[in-house]
């Protein structure tokens, strides 16, 4: 390892108990080729300040616990390599739009509570009668919805999102796309029910497509897509309710 | 919720990413044409007004001023186009059975094909 190279992390720093308002904190870190931002953190924690707080677990881009903003962006840390700003100082936040608990770490509620919203698993009547064999499904099915199961649940969309830091009842690119998949599942019997929650209110309309969802996910997921789908099928759903209301026998 | 530091929103939000100003460029070119299309109401109200009115009404249009206006629009209502035959593909995909028709293909299939034939049948019916 080049010891002799440095470079500079500029961190985020809050620590509820002690500060009323956050801080950042200049770290001088080795300079390797090899290190990803992760590594720098790790680095710092591990030899500096055992205080500083972030997520982080796979280090290969799949849990999806280690976003955060790196210079303005939101960011796996575990995927973006120092030698991209070297050397330029990075300045390391919290992924933005959502509450800080600690340091680079955010709160999950809201995140959380929208997921579960869009009842994200199969729901079918049948569900206890197996003597049919399995649900059956041709490639050609799978491919409907496949790009849209491949979320990691980073949140990055979230941070990159205008409409999701000033709406709270918006549900925001990752859970709304997380609904259109299951909607498009040739399996799944649900989009009535999910329907029920995603056409309520700013909860799917809230989204102007600005698209920067798409930008930056890390899976190649595009979120923006599946919501422009998804409203397709909701304005059509929202029109055969208008004219046939629910219990009217159509 | 105590204990949390929720970080303020600027009003700027719109500068904050080359992405928001793309989406407020696209967003703005929308007013100018509504514009247009206030003008071309205008316009046919005039034509129902006579003869007349209708030769004031279009010699007026052809002053400097107007003409910058409708060079104005069409360079916006070209841009609003464009970047919403550039999001069809997301917002439609087609599928041949396992494969998803490639983006730019998509966009012409879907987009640029059928505008520019009701252009060239446009085109053709007011020359003929
Ligand atoms: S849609 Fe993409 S950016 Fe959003 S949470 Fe899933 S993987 Fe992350
Ligand atoms: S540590 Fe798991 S995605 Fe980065």
């Amino acid at each position: 390892m080049s010891t002799e190279l440095t470079m500079t992390l500029e961190v985020f720093r809050y620590h509820p108990e002690t500060d009323s308002e956050p801080r950042f904190q200049a770290y001088e870190v080795p300079y390797d080729e090899d290190w990803v931002v992760l590594d720098a953190l790790n680095w710092i924690k591990d030899h500096v300040d055992g205080s500083l707080t972030h997520r982080w677990s796979c280090r290969m881009g799949v849990c999806g616990s280690c976003g955060m903003m790196v210079n303005g962006d939101p960011k796996l840390t575990c995927a973006v390599f120092l030698k991209d700003y070297y050397p330029r100082p990075i300045k390391v936040e919290p992924l933005v739009n959502f509450p800080v608990e600690r340091d680079l770490v955010v709160s999950l509620d809201g995140f959380m509570d929208k997921l579960e919203a869009v009842k994200p698993y199969i729901i079918r009547g049948d569900v206890n009668d197996t003597s049919g064999g399995e649900y059956l499904q041709s490639p050609a099915e799978l491919a409907q919805y496949k790009q849209y199961s491949m979320c990691i649940n980073c949140m990055l969309c979230y941070a990159a999102c205008p409409v999701a830091g000033h709406e709270d009842e918006f549900l925001g690119p990752a859970a709304l796309a997380l609904g259109h998949r299951y909607n498009k599942d040739s399996r799944d019997q649900g989009q009535a029910e999910r329907l029920d929650v995603m056409l309520v209110g700013e909860a799917i309309w809230g989204c102007t497509f600005v698209g920067e969802c798409t930008v930056v996910c890390p899976k190649h997921v595009d979120p923006a897509g599946a919501i422009q789908q998804a409203k397709a099928v909701g304005a059509q759903e929202f029109f055969k309710r208008f004219v046939a209301p629910k219990g009217a026998g159509v | 919720m105590s204990g949390r530091y929720h970080r303020p929103h600027g009003w700027a939000w719109f500068l904050e990413r080359p992405g928001y100003i793309r989406f407020m460029v696209r967003e703005l070119t929308s007013f100018f044409v509504a514009g247009y299309l206030i003008v071309l109401l205008v316009t046919l109200g005039r034509l129902g007004g006579g003869e007349a009115a209708f030769a004031e009404w279009l010699n007026a249009l052809s002053g400097p001023g107007w003409m910058l206006a409708h060079v104005v629009a069409l360079i916006a209502a070209v841009w609003h186009s464009i970047t919403w035959f550039g999001a069809v593909p997301q917002a439609m995909p087609m599928y041949l059975g396992e494969k998803k028709l490639p983006a730019p293909l998509a966009a012409v299939v879907m987009g640029y094909g059928p505008w520019l034939t009701v252009t060239a049948v446009i085109v053709w019916w007011v020359l003929r």
